[in-house]
């Protein structure tokens, strides 16, 4: 459909002060970070925490260049909320999707079988996770710097509990567990003054990531009651993804004859060459110096010279979470995110084909203002089905939940190629619904009645 | 990858209607305004109307996922019924819909019904939600067929039948050197599908 938006309207003016600085941030590049949930027994335990927590979460950009900022964002689940003693009414005011927890959701989302909920890793799913606390920095140091008073908050406050804690750090290659550069592309959105990365891309309405402002439809989102506790915020689902690195490599070892069609298959499925190098600009082979160049290694779109896939297919990961102006069903304006992958664990070496029973994976953090119209919304259509792109059916084949049954559909001349028997590459090992407070909203969670 | 029509109907409660396969049925009763049922009729006439068939066409095309719909008025011009049948559910691509044709299309015969906002209003989906009324039996003869599985299924039918035609596609039958492709098993079922 129609992928170029109308761009009336600027000058919206955003609160971005009022923001939270890890809600809207590109993730830096290297990074190290931190993710901790904790569940509170009691709302004078949560609140004081919350008054404790407050001169660590800063608000606005700090720096033209994320890679130089460092943050500590604090969020809750609708179990979190209600466990701060926030009112009835204004709970019932939260989104379905939310009140419910993706835990509840699973079945819609795709989150079945060794990904179902009965086999996350605790506390994923229960009423053990009220608080989630993350936060990232190019290096350790300034990360210790910005968690330091954090953690003394947590620790000197009685009736909290740490219930989980994952780092998570950029892998040396600076890739992916499966090989690949990430953290490549970042939305465009109206009124904020950081650029998106691709500049072909209107500018989405803020609305689309941030409580209180028009979005993309022209009416406000759906916000919670009372105001202050809505505007500003925004909705943050967070999931745990272990990556089968072995089965991933075993795979592309025995469907591929060469080095050289290894890869070529690796990068048809992803989108992207190990670079970043996008197909659609580079599809014959990798190009290093594309992928490291930040103006050009995500200003691209399809539509024009790459419709048919003959370069990306149109199944390809990248393609399907972010199709730009592809040809598919409905408009890919109302479905877009910023995704904040960040990576755990070890890397499996290179060449190793066996798997070595680490865990390892990635935590990602999907960020806008409508859980199901966007998050949800792109893994049911996007992730688990083809439809949209006229292969329905077929799912992401790197993202997917396959089974062993996945079929993926590699546009080539002069007939297509067709991945079979594609096994999981991802296993959902836990997920959170969050709400991601503006700093107003955070001080009215603190003292309700002040 | 369809879901069973037990797991739509007890674990979705925000999604009633009955699920066949890849398709669900989703069937809306309206009250018709006082003194709109001329104009709805209007309005109605002029969607069937042949002038508006590339329109309507192209707003099929658009959707993607719809199978058919039909607009009726009932009970003396009073009440309106609205009964179609998508892929996946009726509500997976509204807010897309919204600011296109097809969502004038909806904005105008239910603007004649009672209490409509609008369909870019927020409340849209909780306003249908109150006005269907599930379907005690839906039955589809494709169940594992989308619109577009079944629009490519006629393009590549249609093509290959094309290809049947040619003097070519004989001569290649009769080249010696193909005789392992004719012989293998999935080329003898193409030509038995190709004869029915």
């Amino acid at each position: 459909m129609n992928a170029s938006a109308s761009t009336s309207g600027t000058g919206v003016d955003v609160e971005i002060d009022d923001v939270q600085s890890g809600a809207l941030h590109p993730r830096p590049v290297p990074y190290v970070g931190r993710f901790v949930f904790l569940r509170v027994d009691d709302r004078d335990a949560g609140r004081t925490l919350l008054r404790r927590l407050l001169p660590s979460v800063e608000g606005g950009l700090p720096s033209a260049d994320p890679n130089q900022d460092a943050w500590v964002a604090v969020a809750f689940t609708y179990q979190g909320l209600r466990a701060l003693g926030v009112p009835q009414e204004s709970l019932d005011s939260f989104p379905r999707a939310f009140r419910q927890g993706m835990a509840a959701r699973a079945h819609l989302i795709g989150d079945v079988g060794e990904s179902d909920p009965a086999h996350w890793e605790p506390p994923f799913g229960t009423a053990d996770v009220h608080v989630v606390l993350s936060a990232l920095s190019p290096d350790e140091a300034r990360l210790e710097k910005a968690l330091e008073r954090a953690r003394a908050a947590c620790q000197e406050t009685p009736g909290v509990t740490v219930t989980w804690q994952q780092e998570v750090r950029q892998l040396p290659t600076g890739r992916t567990t499966f090989g690949f550069r990430d953290g490549i592309s970042h939305p465009h959105i109206e009124g904020l003054g950081l650029p998106g990365s691709n500049s072909q891309e209107a500018p989405l309405k803020a609305g689309e990531f941030l409580l209180g402002y028009p979005d993309e439809t022209g009416n406000l989102p759906p916000m919670p009651s009372p105001d202050v506790l809505g505007r500003n915020g925004t909705y943050a689902a967070v999931r745990k993804l272990h990556t089968n690195v072995a089965a991933w490599r075993q795979y592309l070892r025995a469907h591929t004859s060469s080095e050289q069609e290894e890869a070529l298959l690796a990068a048809k499925m992803v989108g992207r060459w190990p670079s970043g190098a996008p197909l659609t600009l580079s599809p014959e082979h990798d190009d290093a110096e594309l992928g490291n160049d930040p103006h050009r290694n995500n200003d691209f779109l399809y539509r024009e010279n790459d419709d048919r896939g003959f370069r990306c297919p149109a199944g390809a990961h990248i393609r399907r979470v972010n199709p730009r102006d592809a040809t598919i069903i409905g408009d890919a304006r109302m479905h877009r995110l910023i995704r904040r992958g960040t990576t755990y664990g070890p890397p499996l070496p290179e060449g190793v084909l066996e798997d070595d029973g680490a865990d390892r994976g990635l935590i990602g953090v999907f960020i806008g203002a409508h859980i199901e119209r966007q998050f949800e919304f792109i893994k049911t259509e996007w992730v688990n089905d083809g439809n949209f792109i006229g292969y329905p059916g077929e799912q992401d084949p790197v993202a997917g939940h396959h089974g062993g049954t996945g079929s993926a559909t590699i546009p080539e001349q002069p007939v297509r190629r067709r991945l079979q028997n594609l096994p999981g590459f991802v296993v959902t090992r836990g997920g959170e619904y969050c709400f991601l407070p503006g700093l107003r909203a955070l001080r009215w969670l603190a003292e309700p009645e002040g | 990858m369809a879901t069973t029509s037990d797991a739509t109907s007890s674990d979705q409660p925000e999604r009633p209607g009955m699920k066949d396969g890849v398709c669900s049925e989703f069937t809306v009763f309206t009250e018709i305004k006082p003194g709109h049922a001329d104009a709805l009729r209007r309005d109605l006439a002029m969607m069937a109307d042949g002038s508006a068939d590339k329109e309507a066409r192209g707003a099929l095309e658009q959707i993607g996922t719809l199978h058919d719909a039909r607009h009726v008025m009932f009970d003396n011009d009073t009440r309106h019924m609205f009964a179609s049948v998508f892929d996946g559910s009726w509500d997976t691509y509204i807010d897309d819909f919204g600011k296109t044709v097809i969502g004038e299309r909806f904005d105008r015969v239910f603007s004649h019904t009672e209490g409509f906002p609008g369909i870019t209003d927020p409340g849209v989906k909780d306003w249908f939600l109150a006005h269907q009324a599930p379907a005690g039996v839906f039955v589809s003869s494709y169940p594992d067929l989308t619109v577009q599985q079944i629009w490519k299924d006629q393009r590549v039918s249609e093509a290959f039948q094309a290809v049947l035609d040619t003097p070519e596609f004989r001569a290649a039958l009769d080249n010696p050197a193909n005789a392992e492709l004719l012989a293998s098993p999935a080329f003898r079922r193409l030509m038995e599908e190709a004869e029915r």
